[in-house]
């Protein structure tokens, strides 16, 4: 019988990345998947990034991952979203080549060792003593591994919707994992049910291009990874952009009748944030007009993905409203936009290490768990896969806490809340979002990556040059001053608007509103981007980031209470029967964990750090 | 429900006419049927015999059901209404206490309310002030704290802040989505009435905290001026020693009056002299300092026979000249104010001028009982609205703007349901007595 350390189902965003980490740390691991060639696909936008995305994409790659580099072998449309505000809520967009994009991940795999790759199907488990032992795939043959990571997607009993047809598959052409679905649903598992949609595919040269409204890439050109260079990145393409109109709403309203989200037929909850065209023309009904991106599927791709209008009404529907739109007109549908339904395990059954709590060994990532979007499920990848290695040489698990990093939030959020609709990112998720910048991912996270053996030698000299630049920099900023009537100074006065009167430092001059690194006299090095960046972030942030630093330091406390695993929450005195019942359930592992739940007070926080008190004096 | 079954007394102990004892949780009715014999009826007072075990009556009264959660803790609620015999009351406990129920924490009765949402903390905290408040006015503030006036204001100002929060995260998260400028001045011009109507708040507050509170006066001077016998005679007793030796206060004396309906404390100082005779008497004069500086009101005494400089830093201050007995009516100036603490003559006029200068006005009434915790929390979410005005004019990043409406919301928050789990809780209930 064929062994592996770690076995990893589904080759997707969070499958690829759990499989790298893994091997990357050192272990034997498999990864199954129904379709090699399909490895790295990306099913939905041709884009990776955006706000509160590029955040985890970037996070990802300073942990050694593999997202952001691919994105910059396909990324022919480069923005930077929110560039008129801070650096901790600027995000990068990268419209890819879907193809280049897929070649590159399966590229990466294909020279990590330790890593084999199959193609099948897992249609059980066995499990003893509440521990994974061994996978069984389609033609009967058990494989054996001590830890086994879910990552199928939208693949669990997923059914597709197109007006009124229905049809089983995860997506267009691939089989749904019906018998794997049936054993899931028989552990000790919660299964909820949620939607998602994509749009319809157009055929490029049935467009009017000169209707609709160019909009060129960011110049300088900026890269989502630590490590890839310039000439790694494809040849740059505008996107272009168009509108809905009223003629356009009125068709959709004229056919809602046909949707399966409004005839009833869904019943699982779409994502609020990326809502359908239907959704969209509901809840915004004073509005008469919505934006469209003609987004390039690639460079040789004859497809346009109409970003915007993801929808589930009938062919004939979709035909009408495409046509309805400032440049579609003659438009072609190529392939019909679709809706899907799919299962998901709520995520308050897994532990911060995404390990479940019912099987010991089993770990879940990506879609699975609730999320949506790509970055979203590489993030949980590269964790699980991280921390089903930690298993495997018997070390504590890996986990990134709430100030550390998106991907702490994520998972946080995740396993103490639960969610009800797709889980997306955003920065607003984030209480410590002025600490956890694009610019300083490298900083919160390739030290803790370098440690656990998984970021590149690359990666890692980079990381320390630009810490020490970064250090010379600000040095440098410090000891230099100017003079109250240089012409520095005077250019400085001009933007900020307040008066220079004694000699003072650039790193003061930093501070003033207005003032960026690019206004300073320059030093005789010079600075990469990213270096620029962390040091105007944190020299603009300072005071913010100490009042933030105080809140995370009494929190510490907490956070580092931990709550016995023997406790039982029913003896608590003063709770209430909802409270007790909630934190039976989700049994948090620390004080901090506890208050995050939703529904516990911090009046019911203060009787158990009593009860605690009371409990370790007795044991004392 | 609350498994654990609480009981105490609610009234005083001592002899009355009438002594309640109050019960909440889960078996409350249970121990009341079994000690009583019969049903307890909802919101309905029952004569009864409260009887013990062993089938002997204890007491004739009355008992009243309050079923969860119309029940003052929100939980099952059964008063006992006896004769007012501490005796009784015991016995009555000591049954229900065999029967499964335990003796109530202090203030737990109210902690369980705001536990079951019933209450807020500042509701909470109006509570123990209703019990405690000492004059009038204090039990109408009380009042209108507890009926959640206060709190009302404050969820209004909770909400309007949350509003402005959400269009600045949408701002932030979807820039793509168009959102309209127009809604940005909107939202500046409902942030600056939020900081006007805290400002106004601010000023209530302050007087509800002063109420609360009370007043403190320091008495200084020079040594052997008469602090002492002014103190005394305030107080209309001996609470501290007086002597012809000067320096003899050497530790700080205290004595609270009611004037008005309002409580104001004296406090008596050491005296102050240019080279203290030991050690003792220079940790005194640096305890009068401390205490100068805490005050709301220094009254400087000076012996009108022998006037002497006094050169501590004063703010708020009244001059009074004491032993006019030993004066010729003659030699009095006008303006001055002049005491005999020998014949207690000038008193009154003395009290007249602390009251106007306290600005306490007998004829306004101060809506709210407030605590300094309020008032930090209040102080601290203006400024943070303030800046986040200056912010959004000048056009600063709009993830600082962010970051202070955050805070602001927080601050306001921690008024009626502290974010952070600190012992504020605990601290906050220990105020109570036993049975509330």
């Amino acid at each position: 019988m064929n062994k592996f350390d770690i076995i990893v189902i589904g080759g997707g965003h969070a499958g690829v990345e759990a499989a790298s980490a893994a091997s990357r740390s050192g272990v034997r691991v498999l990864l199954i998947t129904h379709d090699e060639s399909k490895i790295g696909e990306m099913s939905c936008n041709p884009a990776i990034g955006g706000i509160g995305k590029s955040h985890l994409a970037k996070e990802v790659d300073a942990l050694g991952g593999l997202m952001a580099r691919a994105a910059d072998r396909a990324g022919i449309h480069y923005r930077v979203l929110n560039s008129t505000k801070g650096q901790a809520v600027r995000a990068t967009r990268v419209q890819t080549d879907r193809d280049l994009y897929k070649a590159a991940i399966q590229e990466f795999l294909q020279s990590s060792e330790n890593l084999i790759i199959k193609e099948g199907s897992v249609i059980d488990f066995k499990i003893e003593e509440s521990t994974i032992k061994s996978v069984i795939t389609e033609t009967g043959e058990e494989i054996k591994a001590e830890a086994v990571i879910l990552t199928t997607g939208t693949f669990l009993g997923g059914v597709m919707h197109t007006g009124l047809e229905q049809s089983p598959g995860g997506r267009v052409g691939d089989p749904s994992s019906d018998k794997l679905a049936k054993k899931l649903r028989g552990l000790d598992l919660k299964v909820g049910r949620l939607k998602t949609g994509t749009p319809p595919r157009l055929n490029k040269h049935s467009i009017d291009w000169s209707a609709l409204i160019s909009q060129p890439g960011d110049v300088p050109t900026p890269l989502l990874s630590y490590t890839s260079k310039t000439e790694d990145r494809p040849q740059q393409l505008n996107c272009f952009m168009t509108r809905t109109n009223k003629k356009t709403h009125q068709i959709i309203l004229n056919h809602l009748d046909q949707s399966p989200m409004y005839s009833g037929v869904i019943e699982g909850i779409g994502p609020r944030y990326c809502p359908s065209i239907e959704d969209k023309i509901m809840r915004f009904s004073e509005r008469d007009s919505h934006q469209i991106f003609a987004e390039p599927e690639g460079l040789n791709s004859d497809l346009i993905y109409p970003n915007g209008i993801s929808t589930s009404l009938p062919l004939s529907a979709q035909r009408e409203l495409i046509k309805s739109i400032k440049g579609f007109e003659k438009a072609e549908i190529v392939r019909p936009g679709y809706a899907i339904e799919y299962d998901f395990f709520d995520p308050t059954g897994l532990k911060h290490s995404l390990e479940t709590k019912a099987i010991k060994g089993l770990y879940f990532a990506g879609q699975i768990n609730g999320t949506t979007g790509y970055e979203e499920a590489a993030a949980q990848g590269i964790m699980a896969g991280i921390n089903a290695s930690l298993r495997i040489k018997n070390e504590n698990a890996f986990e990134l806490k709430r100030d550390e990093a998106y991907i702490g939030v994520l998972i946080d959020d995740l396993v103490s809340l639960g969610t009800k609709e797709p889980y997306r990112m955003f920065t607003s998720r984030a209480e410590y979002r002025l600490i956890l910048r694009e610019d300083n991912a490298d900083s919160r996270l390739t030290e803790k990556g370098k440690s656990l053996g998984i970021v590149s030698d690359v990666l890692w000299k980079n990381f320390q040059q630009k810490t020490e630049a970064a250090k010379q920099e600000t040095l440098r900023l410090q000891k230099e001053k100017l003079k109250p009537n240089s012409s520095a100074a005077a250019k400085i006065q001009k933007l900020s608007g307040e008066r220079i009167t004694n000699n003072t430092s650039l790193y003061e001059m930093l501070k003033r509103p207005r003032v960026l690194h690019s206004h300073l006299p320059q030093g005789s090095d010079v600075l990469e981007r990213n270096v620029v960046d962390e040091i105007e972030a944190s020299v603009k942030y300072e005071g913010y980031i100490k009042r933030q630093k105080t809140d995370i330091e009494r929190l510490q406390r907490n956070e580092n209470t931990p709550i016995p695993n023997h406790i039982d929450f029913e003896s608590v005195v003063g709770l209430s029967n909802e409270v007790k019942q909630k934190l039976s359930e989700a049994r948090p592992e620390s004080l901090a964990r506890a208050s995050r739940l939703p529904g516990v007070t911090p009046a019911a926080i203060s009787l158990l750090m009593v009860h605690l008190k009371k409990e370790r004096r007795a044991v004392g | 429900m609350n498994k654990r079954t609480i009981i105490a007394p609610a009234t005083a102990p001592g002899r009355g006419g009438i002594s309640v004892i109050r019960m909440s949780g889960t078996d409350a009715r249970k121990i009341s049927e079994e000690m009583c014999g019969q049903r307890v009826e909802v919101s309905r007072l029952k004569k009864c015999n409260i009887k013990s075990s062993d089938g002997l009556t204890l007491d004739s009264g009355m008992v009243v059901f309050f079923e969860s959660p119309n029940s003052y803790t929100g939980d099952d609620v059964v008063e006992f209404h006896c004769h007012g015999n501490p005796t009784i009351v015991d016995l009555v406990v000591e049954e229900a206490l065999r029967l499964g129920a335990v003796v109530a924490e202090p203030g737990e009765f109210t902690k369980t309310a705001f536990l079951n949402d019933k209450i807020d903390l500042a509701q909470a905290e109006s509570v123990a002030d209703l019990i405690h408040a000492q004059s009038k006015s204090a039990v109408v503030a009380a009042n209108s704290s507890l009926s959640g006036d206060f709190s009302k204001k404050i969820n209004l100002l909770i909400d309007g802040v949350i509003n402005a929060r959400v269009f600045i995260e949408a701002n932030i998260d979807f820039p793509e989505e168009e959102i309209d400028e127009k809604s940005f001045s909107v939202i500046n011009s409902d942030l600056c009435k939020y900081r006007d109507e805290i400002n106004d708040l601010l000023s209530v507050v302050k007087g509800g905290v002063r109420l609360r509170e009370g007043y403190s006066v320091a008495i200084i001077g020079p040594p052997n001026a008469g602090k002492s016998s002014l103190l005394n005679l305030l107080a209309r007793e001996d609470v501290a020693i007086t002597s012809e030796t000067p320096g003899t206060t050497r530790d700080l004396v205290r004595t609270s009056v009611n004037l008005g309906g309002v409580v104001v404390e004296f406090i008596d100082t050491a005296g102050v002299r240019e080279n203290p005779a030991d050690l003792i008497e220079a940790e005194g004069i640096s305890r009068s300092k401390e205490v100068i500086r805490k005050s709301n009101l220094s009254i400087l005494v000076q012996d009108v026979t022998d006037q002497r400089d006094f050169d501590f830093e004063l703010t708020d201050h009244i001059t009074v000249l004491n032993k006019s007995d030993l004066l010729q009516g003659d030699s009095l100036e006008k303006g001055r104010l002049y005491l005999s603490c020998t014949s207690g003559e000038g008193v009154e006029d003395l009290l007249k001028v602390i009251l106007s200068k306290l600005g306490v006005d007998e004829g306004v009434e101060t809506a709210y009982l407030s605590r300094k915790r309020h008032v930090v929390s209040l102080q601290g979410a203006k400024l943070l609205i303030e800046e986040t005005v200056v912010s959004l004019n000048e056009g600063q990043a709009l993830e600082l703007v962010a970051e202070n409406l955050r805070s602001a919301h927080h601050m306001l928050g921690d008024i009626l349901r502290p974010m952070s789990a600190d012992d504020l809780l605990g601290e906050i209930f220990s105020e109570f007595c036993i049975g509330k």
